[in-house]
């Protein structure tokens, strides 16, 4: 992975009026205006602002979005992020405080179907000793682990998403 | 707490950085330093420096205060203080700087005009 050289940030000042592509993370602390299209990670710093069609594998909003974003894995909405517009993405995180106007599609629900159980945490340090055991809030993803070859998972609940929201929300107070 | 003061860079001169898997078709503009490591076509108007580096790409005009360009650059510069051409860039289009420094192997072609700013500009 070229996570060395993998970084282009926008600085505050920086204005881009046009179409942005890349294989690497972007962080935006500036303006971006026009579309964006990454293979990785869009994160809007809360001086960002994004004014664009948005197509990433994952997005961090933690500043402002005016436009539609379509994710391949997550879109997170932080307690800081604006945004208005559409959200397409099999995962979708709006955490307290965030302010959102507009669609969100996460794909064929299934409402009766069992939820895959191959939905590992998002790509980020999942092991949080101290905070997941002052919040014991996964014990289905755990009973899950235990007994993998089980033929039906039991269905992790809603919870378990709300768990891994709850937990970064605290982290990031830290 | 120390997390929500993260992108408290330095004010103004922070930096940014274009990637060097980065594209990007239009314009870019800021008060800030720019280093590009992709490609960008286009216009870049800055009010600090623009960096070049061996990996970029820019096939657009360029107006800045100081322009280091290591990289490739298809399009006129105009800087008002300095545009340096270090010993591996290739450079096609017409600069205009105060002042003007090419290092030895570097490689150009286009005008150059140094009559510019400071005295009254002549028509050369």
């Amino acid at each position: 992975m070229a996570t060395a050289n993998g970084s282009t940030i926008i600085g505050e000042s920086i204005l881009i009026n046009g179409n942005l592509q890349g294989d690497e993370d972007l962080t935006v602390r500036g303006r971006v205006e026009g579309t964006v299209r990454l293979s990785r990670t869009l994160v809007v710093e809360p001086s960002g602002v994004v004014r664009a069609e948005v197509q990433v594998r994952n997005c961090i909003i933690a500043g402002a979005v005016i436009g539609n974003v379509t994710a391949t894995e997550s879109v997170e909405i932080t307690k800081e992020g604006r945004m208005v517009g559409d959200i397409a993405a099999p995962r979708v995180i709006i955490v307290d405080g965030a302010s959102f106007k507009g669609r969100v599609d996460m794909g064929e629900v299934d409402v009766g179907a069992e939820r895959p159980a191959a939905r590992p945490a998002l790509q980020r340090p999942a092991a949080r000793p101290a905070l997941a055991s002052a919040r014991p809030a996964r014990p289905a993803a755990k009973e899950e682990a235990a007994a993998p070859a089980a033929p039906k998972p039991p269905a992790p609940p809603p919870a378990m998403g709300m768990g891994a929201l709850k937990r970064r929300v605290v982290v990031k107070r830290k | 707490m120390a997390a929500m003061d993260k992108p408290a860079l330095p004010k103004g001169g922070g930096q940014t950085v274009i990637g060097s898997t980065i594209v990007i078709d239009g314009e870019i503009s800021g008060d800030e330093d720019l280093v590009i490591q992709g490609t960008v076509k286009g216009k870049v108007a800055l009010k600090e420096s623009l960096f070049v580096e061996s990996s970029g790409v820019i096939e657009a005009d360029i107006e800045t205060a100081n322009v280091e360009v290591s990289g490739h650059v298809t399009g006129n510069i105009a800087a008002t203080e300095k545009v340096e051409l270090k010993a591996d860039c290739k450079v096609v289009g017409d600069i205009r700087a105060p002042r003007i420094l090419i290092a030895d192997g570097a490689v150009f072609k286009g005008n150059v005009d140094m009559d510019v700013g400071e005295r009254a500009p002549k028509g050369k």
